[in-house]
């Protein structure tokens, strides 16, 4: 029983995490936009739901849809400054933003009072909901979700605007000689992930119960990278394959730190390996476990079958 | 309540000393290397930690601590730079590669100091008396901090204009196929300014563990001021760097100033360099580097 409730917890987790990790991948695996500051977002989605949630009564979904266009907004004012500029600008700027969104709630107390936390009320509930049954609930919400971002992403990137996106990270001179403006599709798609990122933040905000500044640290940030990088850039599955790998590694680190004594904390010791992990994965398998997939296209289909007669 | 504008701005260049000693290692990489190094937070927190290791558990005067920290943080700055970011550029890392690399790089550091050392915040121990003079307080740090900056400055500015290496600095920045074709040894150069920078690093960590507290996060609760005062300098000019540090250091005192007298919480005080930030990327991307004639 206590098992069953520990492994749905993680389970839920990981769908969560896979939301933030599939709109990292939007941004920087198919556009090529390093935003450093995913925390941000994933806490302006967290916030707005509690804050909406506390102050009036509507139903979870519209709160969840108020999060997702709060966090989007957000993510238009952040680019505006940064997009026409290289990209170490906007890694600059996204990373700042992170950290003076989680000043601001953590010295504004009268909007989610501060460091003292704000209590979320969950989703779907009924009297007499047991442990078990929340997390139920829970798991359907958020794979739904996920399902539908993974839909989503997935028919946008194979779809001609997905092609524009991937032309504009190769070359974005190339892609902007063939008439495409690459600040406008960098706007859109940092738009669109954000709001992603703040629909994780509001399941995570309504399944936590309670939320804090403390649980927005740019370690968040930083384990969604891991994500995306281990499972492969611009590859969907992968990235759903690195959040699984990552959270259960998360995880595992802390059952540790329960029942073996090491030499040295195994949170800490967590961080440096996945620093590690990335530095070798830059290094030697950057694509990642799963590598991008080719584009299917008519005009591809040809190139092959031209290839191969001529091949014979 | 009368503001005593003479110690505003005082603690102006107490601050600017600060930020100037803190980012004119990391503006020089950033130049140099064509990426920002976010793992320089990181070299910021080991100099205050190895204060704190030599003047709490060994025992030792906090001058050793300066040149533990000077030492300590350049052999980990050209490590990091020879070890991490030019095996990553040699394997075909691109820019994003190398930005997420010194973030990892960052997470091990930080999170080594923080295995050693423990997380919960600390202080050297020691207390710094305060004195008048006019109508200032002071205390000796803050006036070796001044001098210190003051110093650097002095030295920053021959080591530039007068010697090769500081030349070739200004030449890689500006120009790094033209200085390549001119016989430059890019790799010597870079290195040495990696370490160089680390080091100055260290020692702007060890006066921030001095003047407030220090933790594991030290590094990272300064990157948000260092960075606005690199993007304000112009990426990879001293001058620039040099002029930015005392304008947000300037803008920050009398921000606290403000924020006070509206009634509004003295923590906003780390946004008045984000907004700094924001803004130059608005109106001048460049910085203030174009204003002044070298680099």
């Amino acid at each position: 029983m206590g098992l069953l409730v520990y492994s749905l917890d993680i389970v839920v987790f990981i769908g969560i995490f896979a939301i933030v990790a599939l709109s990292l991948n939007l941004e920087y695996g198919f556009t090529g936009l390093g935003n450093f500051g995913k925390v941000a977002f994933f806490l302006a989605g967290a916030y707005t739901y509690a804050i909406v949630m506390e102050r009036t009564g509507i139903p979870f979904y519209l709160a969840l849809i108020i999060a997702m266009l709060v966090s989007a907004g957000i993510g238009f004012l952040v680019s505006l400054p940064a997009l026409r500029l290289r990209e170490d600008y906007l890694a600059i700027v996204t990373l700042a933003i992170g950290e003076v969104l989680r000043l601001v709630v953590k010295t504004e107390d009268s909007l989610a009072h501060g460091v003292w936390g704000i209590n979320v009320p969950p989703a779907i509930h009924w009297s007499g909901m047991s442990v078990l049954e929340m997390r139920m609930v829970n798991i359907g919400l958020v794979y739904f979700c996920l399902i539908l971002c993974f839909i989503l992403v997935q028919l946008m990137t194979r779809s001609p605007y997905g092609r524009v996106l991937r032309a504009i990270r190769e070359d974005e001179v190339a892609a902007e000689a063939l008439g495409k403006n690459r600040v406008k599709y960098k706007a859109q798609i940092f738009m669109l992930g954000s709001a992603l990122a703040g629909l994780g933040g509001g399941l995570y905000a309504q399944y936590m119960q309670y939320i804090n500044p403390y649980m927005f640290m740019p370690m968040v940030t930083f384990t969604v990278w891991i994500m995306v990088i281990v499972g492969g850039p611009a590859n969907n599955r992968g990235v759903l394959i690195g959040a699984v790998l990552v959270t259960l590694f998360e995880r595992g680190a802390r059952i540790i730190k329960d029942y073996l004594l090491l030499p040295i904390d195994p949170i800490n010791l967590q961080y440096i390996l996945f620093g590690v992990l990335v530095i070798f994965l830059l290094a030697y398998r950057p694509q990642g476990l799963l590598k991008e997939r080719q584009l299917e296209t008519k005009a591809i289909e040809g190139v092959q079958q031209w290839k191969n007669r001529s091949s014979e | 309540m009368g503001v005593n504008w003479a110690q505003v701005l005082f603690n102006s260049a107490v601050t600017g000393s600060l930020y100037l000693i803190g980012a004119v290692g990391l503006t020089l990489s950033y130049g140099l290397s064509g990426f920002p190094n976010f793992a320089y937070a990181e070299f910021m927190t080991l100099g205050a930690y190895m204060g704190y290791f030599v003047v709490r558990q060994l025992g030792f005067d906090i001058y050793f601590a300066f040149i533990a920290a000077f030492l300590a943080c350049g052999i980990l700055g050209a490590l990091a730079y020879r070890g991490v970011f030019r095996f990553l550029a040699n394997r075909g890392a691109n820019k994003i590669h190398l930005m997420i690399g010194s973030i990892a790089l960052g997470f091990i550091i930080r999170h080594i100091i923080g295995d050693i050392w423990g997380w919960p915040p600390t202080t050297f121990g020691i207390i710094w008396p305060g004195f008048d003079i006019g109508p200032l307080r002071v205390t000796d740090l803050w006036l070796a901090l001044i001098f210190t900056a003051l110093f650097l400055a002095v030295i920053m500015h021959l080591l530039l204009t007068r010697t090769t290496t500081g030349k070739a600095i200004r030449g890689i920045s500006s120009n790094p196929e033209l200085a390549l074709a001119s016989g430059i040894n890019i790799e010597r150069v870079t290195l040495l300014t990696w370490a160089g920078g680390a080091a100055l690093a260290g020692v702007a960590g060890l006066f921030w563990g001095a003047i407030a507290s220090i933790s594991p996060l030290l590094g990272w609760a300064m990157i948000l001021p260092v960075f606005a005062v690199t993007i304000l300098g112009g990426i990879g000019s001293f001058y620039g760097v040099l002029a930015a540090a005392f304008i947000i250091g300037l803008a920050e005192n009398i921000g606290v100033v403000a924020l006070t007298q509206l009634g509004l919480s003295t923590e906003y005080r780390m946004a008045i360099a984000f907004i700094i930030l924001i803004v130059t990327l608005i109106l001048r991307p460049q910085g203030l580097a174009k204003a002044f004639r070298r680099t």
